[in-house]
């Protein structure tokens, strides 16, 4: 079977068949995006809440604009809005380090971030494994829309 | 010049926090070797500047489980610092500090992880000494703390403390020769970008 790996800050699309991928996110968000109609799935990786950057290098760094950056080149592959829908995981807190606060919250603000943004986007959230305090590791296959989630020393999971 | 972005650095620029992680890491072998009680020797350190993904790869790939020791730098400047230590380098320490060994990460208990945050603690502090005494800079790293998992997802934390500023962050790799046994220790740090900045200039190395 196909498999795709996608790295952090990173976007891979599949359609009919294949895996996507991505591995270890911590406070990191994998967001499954998936027309079922078509069977056009993607994964994005995303690391921060909201993309401040003056001059946008990276769209695929944040929640905001990487899922909006995602729709589009779904909808360019034939993707309609209104069949989308989306299955999260990620934002976990990996440390609680003393004097630096809003590194202890950076997962819970993208998981927060990334519900607002689902929901400008009127995407509708399928499932979600997120929070706690583990990385997991993602996989998406587009051929069923299903998820799975590995975390280290648990059975597999399905999102 | 100002730097906006750590991948803007110059070699001369490189070569100096080189030379700053090998008085840190130097001087990390002789805390290391009084607290084992045995020979402890580190060559040249590397550092890089690489991007976010290829650093995982290069500290051997996102799902191997790693100990993560993290401390937040205060003081003049703002930054992280995360070490990495993994299994057969924790019952090295654990050897010859508590007689004793493991199998996996799961049979740490409480007291082992403080001889793991220690020997994280040590190589933390011994860079963050250097970079200090050589720029005349106050650093004060934070309490450390422990976390073992997939290192894809640790090592992502100082990215994510920074990752509005860059896509890339600085990787200080060495390895340890114990007893004959090399035992790669890797040490990133994030500091922001002014923090670097302001280092870069006492370090009289600011272009």
């Amino acid at each position: 079977m196909n498999k795709l790996t996608v790295g952090i800050a990173d976007m891979k699309m599949a359609r009919d068949e294949g895996v996507l991928i991505t591995y270890a996110l911590g406070s990191c968000i994998g967001i499954c995006l998936y027309d079922p109609f078509i069977r056009l799935g993607a994964l994005v990786h995303v690391m921060l809440p909201l993309n401040m950057e003056a001059n946008r290098t990276s769209p695929l760094k944040y929640a905001d604009t990487g899922i909006r950056l995602t729709i589009s080149k779904m909808e360019q592959r034939g993707a309609r809005r209104s069949r989308l829908v989306a299955k999260i995981a990620g934002g976990a807190k990996m440390f609680d380090v003393a004097g630096n606060g809003s590194l202890g919250s950076i997962g819970q603000r993208n998981i927060d971030s990334v519900h607002q943004v689902l929901q400008q986007e009127r995407v509708r959230l399928l499932r979600e494994d997120v929070g706690g305090r583990s990385a997991r590791t993602l996989l998406f296959d587009v051929a069923t829309g299903e998820g799975c989630i590995k975390v280290v020393g648990k059975a597999e999971k399905i999102l | 010049m100002n730097l906006r972005k750590y991948e803007e650095m110059n070699s001369q620029q490189i070569d100096a926090l080189r030379e700053v992680g090998s008085i840190g890491t130097g001087n990390a072998a002789t805390a290391l070797s009084a607290l084992l009680g045995c020979e402890v020797r580190i060559p040249l350190p590397e550092v890089q500047v690489l991007e976010f993904n290829d650093a995982v790869e290069k500290l051997g790939g996102f799902e191997t489980v790693s100990a993560g020791i993290i401390s937040s730098l205060s003081g003049e400047i703002n930054g992280l610092m995360l070490a990495l230590v993994q299994l057969d380098a924790i019952n090295l320490i654990l050897k010859h500090i508590m007689g004793k060994q493991i199998v996996s990460y799961d049979d740490l208990t409480e007291l082992e992880d403080s001889a793991v945050i220690e020997v994280g603690n040590i190589l933390i502090s011994s860079f963050v000494n250097a970079l200090s005494g050589l720029s005349g800079v106050k650093i004060v790293p934070s309490v450390p703390q422990l976390t073992i998992d997939m290192q894809g997802a640790i090592i992502t934390v100082p990215m994510a403390a920074y990752g509005n500023q860059s896509d890339y962050i600085m990787l200080i790799g060495g390895s340890f020769l114990v007893e004959g046994k090399e035992l790669p220790c890797r040490l990133l740090l994030a500091p922001d970008v002014r923090s670097l900045n302001y280092l870069l200039h006492r370090l009289g190395i600011d272009g």
